[in-house]
């Protein structure tokens, strides 16, 4: 497969173009690099200021959304031992997450201390709503440049869960784990506007709906009674773009929680084994990783070696792709 | 450049498009252009190239439901804030 010869992205990455030296558009545009940086520094300091502005003005301070992942484990950590706020965390059960990541969820959540609730949708509408990502054009073609067209359905329901559960608890921040890569820039922080988001979704929604049922519903939105009681809705940060980490220093930084990483996921995951059916399906659809915009980016930045991005992108275990994709009923049993 | 070229060019950078490929009167989301991430995208782009500020209760299909609603809505709102 051809690939930059600077970072990972495939040849059939959209809008990719390599020059005589095989180094893509993306590595050569040096101002990404230096608007992003001055995106994150003002984000730091917003994010710094709401933060001491509402800190102990409610029962929570924030709602950690934990997958059990490195990643958002850091970010509960930072959460409580950095910004000093007081958390509810939550973890959506999806039927597919690794024995061992529970066992970090509760270690991790134990050891600092916060409350913790687990969501653990029907499984039979949540297996639909996966295969109808899998086989049907659910989202834009841009969002899926950064994530897996199954992968964007769980983490919708995720956000789902979030905002009903902040504004029902009326917890004005929703942290999130996500890096630099997985969203853009500019998404680092940013106040949740629910009636048009929804209106961005609603496509897809009807798409889900169709061969998942209305029961869709229920994770993907939120009740209009709910929306006429909100004044203002929380605010969404990702604590973690705005450090500079490599994955061996999160690592380093979460494994005194007790954390530590599971063997059976693959290389692009450290809790969901469902990963490795979405990532598998993006490929063939789309000829490339959705983990290679991430990785890209963390090896321009220097928190990743190319040789560490390639040996992520080619651990997608075959038997966890096949044995998830025939309990979906996607492949014959 | 002028607003029309700097939302044009921004817009088919970022989503993959180009001019000529979608509809400009009908909205970037039914076209499946953008997400709410694109929505986020192009209010911070917005800001930063033409100095509009976007009000969370401006966010709606009114002002951003497809390029030529939003490249109204910036002229707008500079309209009313510079005169």
């Amino acid at each position: 497969m051809d690939r930059c010869s600077n970072c990972v992205l495939s040849t059939s990455f959209p809008g990719l173009e390599l020059d005589e030296n095989g180094v893509c558009n993306f590595c050569r545009d040096e101002s990404i690099v230096t608007t992003e940086q001055k995106i994150i520094d003002e984000s730091a300091v917003q994010v710094q200021q709401l933060i001491e502005g509402t800190k102990g003005k409610n029962e929570y301070d924030a709602l950690v959304c934990y997958s059990g992942g490195k990643d958002s484990t850091y970010t509960l950590m930072a959460a409580v031992e950095k910004y000093g706020m007081k958390i509810l965390s939550f973890t959506l059960d999806n039927g597919y997450i690794s024995p061992k990541a529970f066992e970090n969820i509760n270690k991790v959540v134990e050891t600092l201390g916060v409350d913790h609730f687990t969501f653990k949708p029907s499984k039979t509408v949540f297996n639909k709503m996966i295969t109808t990502s899998a086989t049907e054009p659910v989202y834009a073609k841009s969002s899926l440049r950064r994530i897996s067209s199954g992968c964007n359905t769980c983490i919708s329901i995720v956000n789902n869960l979030a905002l009903k559960t902040a504004l029902e608890k009326n917890i004005p921040f929703i942290l999130a784990g996500f890096t630099l890569g997985q969203i853009p820039a500019n998404s680092i922080i940013y106040r949740n506007n629910y009636p048009f988001f929804l209106d961005s979704r609603k496509r897809g929604l009807e798409i889900l709906k169709t061969k998942a049922g209305n029961a869709v519903n229920n994770y993907l939105t939120i009740s209009e009674e709910l929306q006429k009681k909100t004044v203002e809705y929380p605010y969404v940060i990702n604590l973690l773009c705005m450090e500079s980490l490599t994955e061996n220093q999160i690592i380093e930084a979460i494994t005194p929680l007790g954390w530590e990483r599971p063997g059976d996921v693959d290389g692009c995951s450290s809790n969901c084994r469902l990963n490795t059916f979405n990532n598998i399906i993006h490929q063939k659809k789309f000829g490339y990783s959705p983990y290679e915009l991430e990785l890209s980016h963390l090896i321009r930045k220097n928190q990743l070696t190319r040789e560490e991005a390639l040996e992520k992108l080619l651990d997608q275990p075959r038997e966890i792709y096949e044995s998830i994709g025939k309990e979906l009923g996607y492949l014959d049993n | 450049m002028s607003d029309r070229d700097k939302l044009m060019d921004f817009i088919c950078r970022n989503f993959m498009v180009e001019e000529g490929e979608f509809l400009l009167d009908e909205s970037l989301i039914d076209q499946g252009i953008i997400d709410s991430f694109g929505l986020l995208e192009i209010s911070t782009f917005l800001k930063k190239e033409l100095g509009v500020e976007t009000a969370q209760e401006d966010m709606n299909r009114e002002n951003f439901g497809s390029f030529e609603k939003i490249l109204a809505y910036s002229s707008r709102k500079r309209e009313a804030v510079y005169g």
